[in-house]
């Protein structure tokens, strides 16, 4: 097991290598000027070419990426061009907000969809079978702007019970962090429940046809301990790469809504740097991301292994 | 009614997921502003459109962080709500016989929040920085050839040539603000700037917001909040919402199509100013065939600014056939066109142009460009010009504009106070912003002789002049001024809005 875990990590390291020259190239060909930005719409030439030059922008690109690297594996991510700040710094910085966002918000969607997933699969073709279909189309199918400014106008406007916008750090105030985390996680979440409840309800009626189900009912189970004991510890497991990918993605910032409820988040820092041109910024951004997309992978197979004895972790 | 119908069923199942989410006290939320209200003069919040990239007055170009700047930061000498610049750091100033030297007198006893004192030297050191470091506003300091600080209360500027507007240049903005120089060197400027204004920077968190406390050991009438908040909001709605709700007590953020409605209700206050920004189209006339003069008065014949004006600013601004706003003391008043699609088939006819395609360029940054660039293709389309509107992310329109790879664009010009600033940058033939190609002997001697000249009715004369024959050639089509858009709480007294969108929050006070 250890030595999968090995493995397995430094094979992440080359992809991570392999994202950071990829990103790198990807920016080289992304029109735009990040000293044009910097500098907004007053400057002379001069001024341009000093900034550039401080920048390091002025130098080959190949020089370029290989000093990034060679500072990257110490953890110095370098400097971002708009701020002058240290970019290792900015983006743990945004790390907290976007975790507490994701993981509340996936909590939200495993709360919502599970029960309303096994619901639906088990009594096939009820009503509650239509309307967590409808359910699922509808929150797959509406932009989650539009649901969020749906929620702000309704509870923080005509209800006055949560704040419009903004965070509040979980360890500073966690009544206010609670109150400011729920409309934008429920955002987010309504969306992965949706995703969620379509992929358990198929899960779950893919094993109700199995035969040891049929034998498990004709041994005169009843359906609640079949459906507790036999289907679901069986149709969990495609659940949870579901489950894992969906919060990976969310772990990568949820753009639209973070910059909507003005949330600090990775996100949200992702969208700035592309509007800038912060390379720098970005590259360090996306490296966080693919990280973290990494991780959970690496977590999900071995949490495969502890739930199904047939796969093994070699 | 479906649209009715699925926003309920959004409101019910949004009030569902808070249920399930586990939300136990729901009500009791806690909300910023109330919570941070200490003491006598309260903390206001103010949310703004958008994030700071650095606080450093020197290196920024962002309004946001100007925004915040503006009550941290002071300059030798600041504009008035009539844009007239007005004593600060300095008291006062002489020139020399030759208009080549000007002599400061700062104000004895000007202490950074820090608490350590603010002299000449600082002034100096400020200004050497940003010309020897070629930073963003070393355009300004062009004829300047050296500052001395012979003694701790007087600074010596010396010139190449006559200036005029030199006090613009030093005081027309906090990017030309006296930092310390201790704060620079530690590279603790970039978030935790230390200045002479009425507030000082408490904290900064990337993303969310800037906290000012009160400078209690500002120079002036002591401000009386206890400090002032700025928030990073983005969306507009959501900016309403935190005013409605509370959250905020101050806002430039407001939904333009909501502003009417706002301005006649009696929840908030909600101010409008003519602002002396300008927007223009302009035509590349390094491309055939915008070279020929008649094209571009052709264009400037077709298009209807009331309409364009209307659909791009919800009618929130003043349609302008020249740069300068009515109120100003440079204004001149000259309106050569009307929406004539007749007389532009005309011209069109003249160059000799039929079946034009042309390439507007306008960028997502500006909304307002976008939805302008909609009509002002239909209004050419009557004349029989195809335009193919290209619509960019900010990036890439900077820099198409730089390379000159566009037949129109257009864009804003903000913050203004001396023509200077922006007819020469924009239409000397050696401009550094003259990207329509822009070449007229005459115009670029007006602006040279207005450049130097010190008597002030001579230079107004030169400029009305430039500006009659910049307008003549359609060197820029310009549109609007539009207004400054502010709102605020009930609870805000002693704010006002300014033209030059300068934020101070100095005066203000919150009632409980």
């Amino acid at each position: 097991m250890s030595r999968f875990v090995l493995r397995r990590l430094l094979q992440s390291a080359v992809v991570l290598l392999g994202v950071t020259l990829v990103v790198f190239l990807l920016l080289q060909l992304v029109p735009g000027d990040p000293v044009r930005v910097a500098l907004g719409t007053r400057f002379d030439p001069q001024t341009y070419e000093a900034l550039r030059t401080r920048a390091g922008l002025d130098r080959p690109l190949v020089a370029q990426y290989f000093s990034y690297v060679g500072r990257a594996v110490t953890g110095d991510l370098g400097v971002s061009f708009r701020s002058g700040q240290p970019v290792t710094r900015i983006v743990l910085e945004r790390l907290p907000a976007t975790l507490s966002l994701a993981l509340t918000a996936v909590l939200i969607a495993v709360l919502v969809a599970f029960p309303l997933g096994v619901l639906a699969a088990v009594r096939s073709g009820s009503a509650l079978d239509h309307a967590a279909r409808v359910f699922s189309q509808f929150g797959v199918s509406v932009p989650d702007f539009w649901m969020g400014i749906m929620g702000i106008l309704l509870f923080a406007g005509v209800l006055g019970w949560l704040p419009p916008s903004g965070y509040v750090p979980l360890t500073e105030d966690p009544a206010g962090w609670l109150a400011h985390v729920l409309l934008p996680a429920a955002t987010v979440g309504l969306v992965t429940a949706s995703i969620l409840t379509r992929f358990i309800r198929s899960s779950v009626l893919e094993v109700l046809s199995a035969d040891y189900v049929r034998t498990a009912e004709a041994k005169g189970l009843r359906t609640r301990v079949v459906v507790l004991r036999h289907v679901l510890r069986n149709a969990l497991i495609p659940v949870i790469t579901v489950v894992a990918v969906q919060l990976a993605s969310l772990l990568g910032g949820v753009i639209v809504v973070e910059v909507l409820f003005a949330w600090p988040g990775i996100g949200r820092l992702t969208y700035d740097a592309v509007q800038a041109r912060d390379y720098p910024v970005l590259q360090g951004a996306v490296l966080l991301v693919a990280a973290l997309f990494l991780l959970m992978n690496l977590l999900v197979d071995i949490l495969y292994a502890r739930l199904d004895p047939r796969i093994t972790a070699r | 009614m479906s649209r009715i119908g699925s926003r309920l069923i959004g409101g019910a199942l949004a009030l569902a997921l808070v249920t399930v989410g586990g939300c136990s006290s729901g009500e009791s939320v806690d909300v910023d502003g109330a919570a941070t209200q200490g003491g006598a003069g309260g903390v206001l919040t103010a949310a703004i459109g958008g994030e700071p990239d650095q606080l450093d007055p020197h290196r920024t170009s962002a309004y946001y962080s100007f925004e915040v700047l503006e009550n941290v930061y002071d300059t030798l000498v600041e504009p008035d709500e009539n844009l007239r610049m007005q004593p600060s750091l300095a008291t006062k100033w002489t020139t020399s016989a030759d208009q080549l030297t000007w002599t400061f007198t700062l104000r004895g006893g000007v202490r950074f929040s820090d608490g350590s004192p603010l002299t000449a030297e600082d002034v100096k050191y400020s200004y050497d920085r940003i010309v020897g470091e070629k930073l963003n506003a070393a355009y300004r300091f062009a004829a300047v050839k050296s500052v001395a600080a012979p003694d701790p209360t007087t600074v010596v500027v010396t010139l190449s040539a006559p200036t005029p507007n030199l006090l613009a240049n030093l005081g027309g903005f906090k990017g030309v603000a006296i930092v310390e120089k201790s704060n620079v060197e530690s590279g603790a400027i970039k978030t935790k700037p230390v200045g002479s204004g009425p507030f000082a920077v408490a904290s900064y968190t990337s993303g969310d917001s800037v906290k000012l406390v009160r400078n209690d050991n500002y120079w002036n009438t002591k401000p009386k909040l206890d400090g002032v908040t700025f928030t990073f909001v983005k969306d507009p709605t959501v900016a309403l919402q935190n005013l409605r709700g509370g959250e905020a007590q101050w806002t430039d953020n407001l939904p333009p199509q909501q502003v009417p409605a706002l301005t006649d209700g009696g929840e908030l206050t909600v101010q409008r100013k003519p602002s002396a920004d300008y927007w223009y189209l302009a035509l590349n006339q390094a491309r055939k065939p915008y070279g020929d003069v008649n094209v571009r008065r052709a264009v400037a014949f077709a298009l209807d600014p009331a309409a364009i004006t209307k659909a791009a600013k919800f009618g929130l601004a003043t349609v302008n056939q020249t740069a300068i706003p009515k109120g100003s003391s440079w204004y001149y008043e000259y309106a050569p066109y009307r929406h004539d699609p007749e007389q532009a088939k005309a011209l069109l006819g003249q160059a000799g142009v039929s079946g034009l395609t042309m390439d507007l360029m306008v960028t997502s940054e500006y909304p307002e460009t976008v939805s302008a660039a909609q009509v002002i293709a239909a209004q050419l389309k009557e004349v029989g010009i195809t335009v193919k509107i290209r619509t960019l992310d900010f990036a890439q329109w900077l820099d198409e504009q730089g390379r000159g790879t566009f037949d129109a664009f257009m864009l804003g010009w903000l913050g203004n106070i001396d023509p200077d600033e922006f007819y020469y940058a924009q239409h000397h033939s050696g401009g550094a912003f003259n990207f329509q190609k822009y070449r007229n002997p005459a115009v670029d001697r007006l602006l040279d002789a207005a450049r130097t000249q010190t008597d002030q009715g001579a230079r107004k004369q030169a400029y009305d002049q430039a500006a009659k024959q910049i307008v003549d050639d359609a060197s820029y089509i310009y549109l609007y001024n539009p207004d400054v858009v502010q709102g605020w709480s009930k609870k805000v007294t002693g704010y006002q809005a300014r033209t030059d969108r300068a934020i101070r929050f100095r005066d203000v006070a919150l009632t409980k």
